[in-house]
């Protein structure tokens, strides 16, 4: 399907925070309570629209366990997006989030966007993390934060959403390098037919299929 | 007869692969001719488009691995693969996983052109299922299971035919012989068609004649049969197998041949490929692909390279006896180096065809051309143009820039080696190792073993996917990390650049299978 960009996204966080889960959710729209680990790399992908621009989102989920640290570190490389994950109901995931975000730092791109998720929002009743702690803890590290529900599929399309509308604003700023794929994004057919459109005024629409 | 098995053969095999336009479709260039079968990932992956596009990632270079809790390979087997640091757009490697079980043939006089469902193939992704329909078919047939690997190059082409077809030919030359497999306690019969009952009684008829003759006293009548003195060899069940293998390799050489007249089946392939038959796992190798034991911490060597290199001497003979293959612009003997025209009438090092050690000889005009062989090593090539000297497809490879064909000095021929899985008890760590060169290129047997002995002990013996795991862990070994000065893997040594397909085969199942 034609789109006019690409954005690669890596999901990052704890083990069992959530991660596939959010994937399936956002991806598939069906939540899957038995909790299969991942074990490597998975990938999911989905068509959004951005300001009236088709848009596809590549999203790379990634294994959480300490053990395929060293595997799923060298994912970063050419990521636009990361959703950095914890688990509202369990306060250490909470806390692991600084080596996360020292890992993604050190081996992505400056510019990578980076939302801080704090799921399982559905389990007040068994909240560790205060919203405000993770509000804090974003504000402090420049991230953009969200709680979401995996299962109730609260806040998920906005998260996923949200940062590419970020990405898309980093690349209308020109931040973003988009010839450079190393940067996690792709410019699609779409987009350059609707270029070749806006300069030639003739001719550019059949060639780029669906219109946006 | 036999233009009749063939006929059958081939309307079995285009049977399988039915969906793709026939002859009659065949006009036009050959750019546009069809795919044969449409690109992709390993069917057991079981991938998505989408996957398949997230995974042709040369930046980030994702390590795939069999992760869905629906997808098991037989024996929990171990695979996973990387796509190559931008040599090419595809990844050329490509793998195929089955368990097929084999009947015997119906009656000639009832064959139909189309019945091909005798050889069925029962689990293209084997999840346990099949494990039911191996009851029933046991009784009048036998199941084999199936691992391969192909490397492609020039073009992903005949490796995706391969690795979707080979596995038909091995099963359709193994359905020819099912009945004298399973008769285990009887030799392979010499002839066929010789009714052993009918040969016992023609011996005693003989012996009877005889004994008559000489009671009767009348030596030398003229309706004496004939008695065979001359010696047998005795081929083993063993033989037969490999055999097989080998006229299945063959023949998939020469479907590609064939279809490339109304197909777009780009490039050749090496080809790796394990059949586990009768308590033996049976070795092909036609490449540089590698397949190694690891028993006890212990290498065992499964297959050897065919490169340039080790194949020296059978492609300086082959242009020896057929000097026009080299379209003379090429020289069968090796030189340490270039001969320059300065040198002619000096005497200086080289080998021929019939030598491993090197010798003198006078420098004429002819030895100045380009050397059949030529390079070292990994960049050792055939008439500089191809580094392995063995596999399937590659019909329409040409000396760059010439009409020499590089064919004929390739063979589809592979080398079968046999390991008989029930000779030993092995523990759960106990593996077969198969890989493409990307893995082989940058870490030795030892290294590997090693890697897999340290491992496997630290995973849980009943996770299901401890040897995928290991399979994981061997392509990052062998891929390494994205440094400043590209990828590198321990000791700061180069990474691999190419494809990287491993598959981490465990062998304790051969002890539950005897």
């Amino acid at each position: 399907m034609a789109y006019a960009y690409l954005f690669k996204y890596i999901i990052i966080g704890d083990t069992g925070v959530g991660k596939s889960c959010l994937l399936l959710q956002f991806t598939d729209k069906r939540f899957q309570p038995v909790h299969d680990l991942t074990i490597g790399v998975e990938f999911g992908a989905r068509m959004i629209t951005i300001e009236g621009k088709q848009i596809k989102l590549q999203i790379w989920d990634t294994a959480g366990q300490e053990s395929f640290r060293s595997i799923t570190r060298s994912y970063y490389r050419g990521a636009a997006g990361a959703l950095l994950v914890y688990d509202i109901t369990r306060r250490d995931t909470f806390n692991h989030l600084t080596t996360w975000l020292e890992d993604a730092r050190q081996h992505s791109n400056s510019n990578m966007v980076i939302m801080l998720i704090g799921n399982k929002s559905d389990l007040e009743s068994r909240r560790e993390v205060k919203k405000e702690e993770g509000e804090a803890f974003a504000q402090e590290h420049g991230l953009i934060f969200m709680e979401t529900s995996a299962k109730t599929a609260s806040n998920v399309e906005e998260a996923f959403i949200n940062t590419a509308k970020e990405i898309y604003q980093k690349i209308q700023e020109g931040v973003f390098d988009i010839n450079n794929e190393a940067n996690g994004i792709k410019i699609g057919p779409q987009h350059a037919a609707t270029n070749a459109t806006l300069a030639g005024n003739q001719g550019g629409q059949q060639a780029g299929g669906g219109c946006c | 007869m036999l233009t009749r098995v063939k006929s059958a053969v081939a309307n079995f095999m285009g049977g399988i692969m039915a969906g793709g336009p026939g002859a009659e479709h065949g006009g036009g260039g050959a750019s546009d001719l069809p795919l044969r079968f449409p690109y992709g990932r390993p069917e057991f992956l079981g991938l998505s488009a989408d996957e398949v596009e997230c995974s042709a990632d040369h930046i980030a270079r994702p390590i795939l691995i069999l992760n869905k809790e629906t997808r098991r390979l037989p024996w929990t087997t171990g695979y996973a693969e990387v796509i190559n640091a931008g040599k090419s757009t595809h990844n050329e490697d490509q793998a195929s996983c089955e368990v097929l079980s084999v009947k015997k043939k119906t009656g000639v006089t009832n064959s139909t052109p189309n019945k091909n469902v005798s050889t069925k193939r029962r689990s293209s992704l084997p999840n346990g299922e099949g494990l039911q329909l191996k009851e029933n078919s046991e009784s009048d047939g036998i199941s084999f299971h199936y691992w391969s690997l192909f490397d492609g190059h020039a073009g992903s082409g005949a490796a995706v035919v391969a690795s979707k077809v080979l596995h038909h030919h091995i099963a359709e030359q193994l359905q020819e012989i099912v009945d004298i497999l399973k008769n285990s306690a009887v030799p392979p019969p010499t002839c066929l068609g010789e009714d052993p009952e009918s040969m016992n009684s023609s011996i005693r008829t003989l012996t009877r004649a005889a004994s008559l003759r000489s009671s009767v006293g009348a030596p030398g009548s003229p309706s004496t049969p004939p008695t065979r003195f001359f010696t047998e060899k005795k081929i083993s069940h063993e033989c037969l197998i490999i055999g097989a293998i080998e006229t299945a390799f063959r023949e998939m050489d020469l479907q590609i041949e064939r279809e490339k007249t109304v197909y777009n089946i780009s490039g050749g392939c090496t080809a790796l490929v394990v059949v586990y038959l009768l308590g033996k796992l049976y070795v092909a190798n036609a490449g540089d692909s590698r397949a190694i034991i690891i028993r006890n911490g212990e290498v065992i060597p499964m297959s050897s390279e065919f490169t340039p290199e080790t194949e020296r001497q059978r492609l300086q003979y082959l242009a020896y006896m057929q000097p026009h293959l080299l379209g003379n612009e090429f020289t069968h003997f090796e030189f340490p180096r270039r001969v320059q025209r300065k040198e002619i009438g000096k005497r200086m090092l080289y080998r021929d065809f019939n030598m491993t050690g090197w010798a003198y000889k006078t420098i004429e005009e002819d030895d100045l051309k380009f050397p059949l062989i030529y390079g070292e090593g990994k960049k050792a090539r055939v008439m500089a143009t191809i580094g392995v000297t063995r596999g399937l497809g590659d019909h329409d490879l040409k000396v760059h820039d010439s009409n020499i064909y590089i064919k004929p000095f390739l063979s589809s021929s592979p080398e079968v080696r046999v390991y008989d899985l029930l000779q030993y008890e092995h523990g759960p760590d106990d593996v077969l190792v198969l890989a493409t060169d990307g893995l082989w290129d940058v870490l030795l047997n030892e290294e590997v073993a090693e890697a897999v002995t340290t491992f496997l002990p630290n995973c849980d013996p009943d996770d299901p996917h401890r040897y995928t795991l290991a399979a994981q862990d061997l392509v990052m070994r062998a891929r390494g990390v994205l440094k400043d000065r590209g990828w590198r893997i321990s000791n700061d040594r180069l990474g691999s650049g190419d494809d990287i397909s491993v598959y981490v085969i465990p062998l304790i199942h051969g002890n539950k299978l005897s």
